[in-house]
């Protein structure tokens, strides 16, 4: 299963080329000033279709990309999820180290 | 006929408080970002709606977070505002000014509401500085503010602001929306909701007319591309991440393209 963009609806917001974990949404290239699925590389995650604000992206459940090319974007999917987490995880340590040096009960806490 | 584009030659814009960009704050300023929320590097949206959502109870980071918002659309309100000016001379359709127009009243709206929710904390606009670089302040020899392609080309203009910028405020507001629902502020909710609707209407306007700007003159689509994807690969850099391989495709193709017509002359 792949996804496809309704070019009449797309204004070219750029939400799921950002959101793509494969990278598979193209539209610095396309050479026509829209954005692409590049279906090779489609994971079917879904991402794409849930951030869209004009719900422009939809699916293709008959078109199937071949398995090892599959396997290929799910591996580069899972990297970027990886990525995204540890990412995540770095902010989140300095948000803690901060928090805990800040006393229990001060002023600046609110709903308490 | 040139009124409001002769002024705005002769005048920088001015805003009470002063533009005070976190990039060139003070030291006792850093210090004090430092004791509100862990310091300078956590004031920036990404980090803030993290720290939000992980302590909805620390009224602090509620209200840097909306600063950081905010001030935004302060600048969004010179930058509208001043494209009205600045593309007086241009021959561009005349409703694309209106919309101008339409974005600058936008922006006031968005800059009212986030600094009335950030007061509802007990906050104040101006007591955290601006996440943008805010107003511009280069001068040339004889004093007069110099402004760039991102404020005087329409094309530039519309594809960097209007669709790159305001396209990933889209992803900001519905973020910061749902946010206020996850910790029950409700006015955050609303408040971040509304502004959503109106950016999905700016970022259809700056790809509506940079699409009738462009039609028909492939250079000009590359360079509206070409501006974009500048914004992009300096967002990734000021973030630390690396850019998407397709921008320096396209950066490579642009290079390579720009060598072969300096070769052929």
């Amino acid at each position: 299963m792949t996804y496809r963009i309704v070019l009449e609806t797309c204004f070219n917001c750029g939400l799921c080329r950002r959101v793509c974990p494969t990278e598979a949404i193209k539209y610095y290239t396309t050479g026509s000033r829209t954005h692409i699925i590049d279906e090779e590389w489609c994971v079917d995650c879904d991402l794409c279709a849930k951030i869209c604000p004009v719900a422009c992206i939809a699916s293709h459940p008959a078109v199937q990309p071949a398995a090892a090319q599959l396997e290929l974007a799910r591996a580069k999917a899972r990297g970027f999820a990886k990525k995204q987490r540890a990412d995540l995880q770095a902010v989140d340590a300095r948000i803690e180290a901060f928090v805990a040096t800040t006393p229990a009960g001060d002023e600046r806490r609110i709903d308490d | 006929m040139a009124a409001l584009r002769d002024y705005l030659d002769d005048h920088f814009t001015v805003r009470d408080p002063e533009y005070r960009p976190s990039t060139e704050i003070d030291d006792a300023e850093k210090e004090s970002l430092k004791e509100r929320i862990g310091g300078v590097e956590n004031y920036e949206i990404p980090t803030l709606r993290r720290m939000v959502a992980q302590h909805p109870e620390n009224a602090e980071f509620r209200k840097a977070l909306v600063s950081g918002i905010v001030s935004a659309e302060y600048a969004g309100i010179d930058a509208f505002g001043t494209r009205v000016g600045l593309w007086e001379d241009y021959d561009l359709p005349a409703d694309l000014l209106m919309t101008m127009i339409r974005q600058e009243w936008d922006e006031v709206r968005h800059a009212q509401l986030g600094t009335q929710l950030l007061e509802s904390y007990g906050g104040e606009f101006g007591e955290y500085p601006d996440t943008l670089g805010g107003a511009n302040r280069e001068q040339d020899a004889e004093g007069r503010p110099v402004r760039g392609p991102i404020a005087t080309d329409p094309t530039v203009s519309l594809s960097v602001v209007n669709v790159q910028i305001e396209g990933g405020a889209l992803e900001l507001f519905a973020g910061v929306s749902k946010l206020g629902a996850k910790i029950d502020d409700d006015l955050m909710e609303f408040v971040y909701d509304y502004n959503w609707a109106d950016e999905v209407v700016h970022v259809q306007i700056g790809d509506y007319f940079v699409n009738k700007i462009v039609e028909e003159t492939p250079e000009e689509e590359r360079k509206a591309l070409m501006a974009q994807a500048q914004v992009e690969l300096f967002t990734s850099a000021q973030r630390q991440i690396s850019p998407a391989a397709e921008v320096m495709a396209f950066m490579q193709e642009e290079a390579e393209r720009a060598r072969t017509v300096l070769a052929d002359e």
